[in-house]
């Protein structure tokens, strides 16, 4: 991103920040808009059920919302939703523990035929010409996803923030509130889950 | 602590860390979350360690599974219901008792956003960007000049950019933090590319070492006849004005490849590459020099000519035992009565595995080959396999 529109992006969430500690809903609904598919995405990601992406999701804003008069500006504003999302995501996990639909996958094999729920939509593949490959694709990602869903909560959500948020090690001991070694062992461990899971696909 | 004690006291930590287990460190490793130093140690003791080597390969497996999902599926999309469903819980909470707000205290607000610009200025103007836009370069000694501009006691070298050095400049380019590269007198050398998982230098001409702490397949250098793959080491390329290289490896291992022709190169052993022919067959630096130049005869010579035939055949009658890798690549390089010579003298030399039959060589088989490579001791065969993948596979 240029120079100038990161100052600006800041300066911006910096206002929209200010105003929503006024208590002002229009900035909130703006700051709600900027942050949502972010914030869906991890939830949905962490817990594979959209019923319970909504809750987290809702319960996430509710707190900020809340909690956003005590925002202090020296810390970073996503790092302190991030640590919100993973926090209530495993709250979630704690209440409910069965949290793997059967139609989870849904989506991603729906050809466009259902757009309102293409939430798991897949990156290109309709441009892709090859439907045999597209189809081993569309596979191998079921699979990962399954075993994601398995993989312990706190590797899970460690997964989840590097690989779709692309948090760095730093960014994310902070969001989950650990060290950067725990981060790190985390992953490790995770990626090992994986690996093991899914030996079968090694080629 | 005196300074031989001190001398010690460093070596034996230097070592102990060589010797170390790095399975708690392969994912930072692997997301270059460590430092250079210990980045290095890591690709050190990965080239030794076959435990770790085997985890590295098991999480590196299961990295490449959770980056499939963020390359294969977009960003959700919440539902567009969340926002209403929302306020209503808000307005609950509202008409619930609570705390006064923050907008009754507007000058602590007024202050706080005042300072809340204050401090996205100051981060936005010391925030580390990443990655970097350009390389770090100092100079050495004289007057190197990065395009038309002289270089003072350091520069930038942008992508796209190159880096020269006359008859008595000399010049050090910092690679990202994987590590660096000192550039000799008489070079020209371009920044090709600068990403986190790809760093590309081209070297038209002249002289350059490299040392790379990196992964291994993460630090390439064009030549006008080959591409040199760093596999954590380092090394030193010449270029000649014919487009004519030679690569000769200090430490760890390079690959040298060109359009599917293939040589790995060990330390203390040497390629060279020459233009319409690529990397030729790699060899040790104490080969006698008649094996050497039979070698570059056979390199290039045409195939089925005499002049071949004479030249594998000097190549194999002054083969020493250390010579093998330079047989072990002639198998692949050669077919029929000639790969029959060549597998003859290499089992003369390193009798193979017994699962290693000549049939089996004869074809080509990779499983063979591989067999007989662990024989060679110069290290598994997998190592490199890994991070690269099927043997050295051509024939001119």
């Amino acid at each position: 991103m240029k120079r100038g529109a990161v100052m600006s992006e800041m300066a911006s969430e910096g206002r929209l920040i200010e105003a929503c500690q006024r208590g002002d809903r229009e900035a909130f609904h703006e700051l709600f808009d900027a942050h949502k598919d972010r914030v869906w995405t991890i939830a949905l990601r962490f817990t594979g059920d959209e019923n319970s992406a909504r809750d987290v999701t809702q319960q996430v804003f509710l707190k900020l919302f809340t909690n956003i008069a005590g925002f202090r500006h020296e810390s970073n504003f996503k790092t302190w939703l991030y640590r919100l999302v993973a926090n209530e995501c495993m709250d979630e996990f704690r209440k409910n523990r069965r949290l793997i639909p059967l139609d989870f996958f849904r989506p991603a094999f729906s050809d466009g035929g259902d757009e309102d729920c293409g939430e798991v939509e897949i990156n290109d593949w309709r441009q892709e010409p090859n439907q045999e490959e597209r189809l081993a694709r569309l596979e191998v990602s079921k699979a990962v996803l399954a075993a994601l869903m398995k993989l312990k909560p706190k590797l899970r959500m460690a997964i989840v923030l590097k690989y779709f948020e692309d948090l760095s090690y730093e960014q994310m001991a902070e969001a989950l509130g650990c060290s950067m070694g725990t981060v790190a062992s985390r992953l490790n461990r995770g990626h090992k889950a994986l690996a093991r899971r899914l030996a079968h696909l090694k080629q | 602590m005196n300074a031989p004690q001190a001398r010690q006291s460093t070596a034996h930590r230097s070592t102990t860390m060589f010797w170390t287990h790095v399975n708690k460190r392969l994912s930072s490793y692997l997301h270059g979350e460590l430092r250079p130093e210990e980045s290095r140690r890591v690709a050190e003791h990965l080239m030794i360690c076959r435990r770790c080597r085997d985890e590295y390969e098991e999480i590196k497996f299961g990295a490449r599974l959770a980056a499939r999902l963020s390359d294969d599926l977009a960003r959700a999309q919440a539902p567009a219901a969340l926002w209403s469903e929302l306020e209503k819980m808000i307005d609950g909470a509202e008409a619930a008792p609570k705390r006064p707000l923050a907008a009754r205290r507007p000058l602590k607000i007024a202050l706080a956003g005042a300072a809340a610009l204050a401090l996205a200025l100051v981060v936005f103007w010391f925030y580390p960007r990443s990655p970097r836009p350009a390389w770090d370069v100092t100079r050495i000694e004289g007057a190197p000049k990065i395009g038309s501009k002289t270089v003072g006691e350091a520069g930038k070298l942008r992508v796209g950019d190159w880096l020269v050095t006359d008859d008595s400049s000399r010049a050090e380019i910092r690679v990202g933090e994987i590590g660096q590269v000192q550039v000799d007198p008489g070079s020209r050398v371009r920044l090709v590319e600068s990403k986190a998982d790809e760093h590309r230098l081209a070297l038209a001409r002249g002289k350059m070492q490299a040392f790379i702490w990196a992964p291994p397949r993460q630090f390439y250098v064009d030549t006008p006849s080959a591409v040199a793959v760093d596999l954590g080491c380092a090394y030193t390329l010449e270029v000649g004005d014919d487009g004519q290289g030679l690569l000769s490896v200090v430490a760890g291992w390079v690959a040298f490849e060109w359009q599917g022709r293939e040589s790995f190169v060990p330390a203390m052993a040497m390629c060279v590459t020459r233009p319409r022919f690529g990397p030729g067959t790699p060899y040790f630096s104490d080969a006698s020099e008649d094996f050497q130049n039979a070698l570059a005869i056979f390199d290039v010579a045409e195939k089925g000519s005499d002049a071949r035939s004479n030249a594998l055949q000097t190549t194999l009658a002054k083969s020493r035992k250390r010579d093998a890798l330079t047989l072990w690549h002639l198998l692949a390089r050669t077919d029929g009565d000639d790969r029959l010579r060549v597998y003859n003298r290499l089992a003369e030399l390193i009798p193979p595995p017994p699962q290693v039959t000549p049939e089996a060589v004869m074809r080509g088989d990779h499983a063979a080959l591989d067999m007989w490579w662990e024989k060679l001791e110069l290290g598994s065969a997998e190592w490199w396999r890994i991070w690269k993948g099927p043997v050295p596979s051509q024939t001119k």
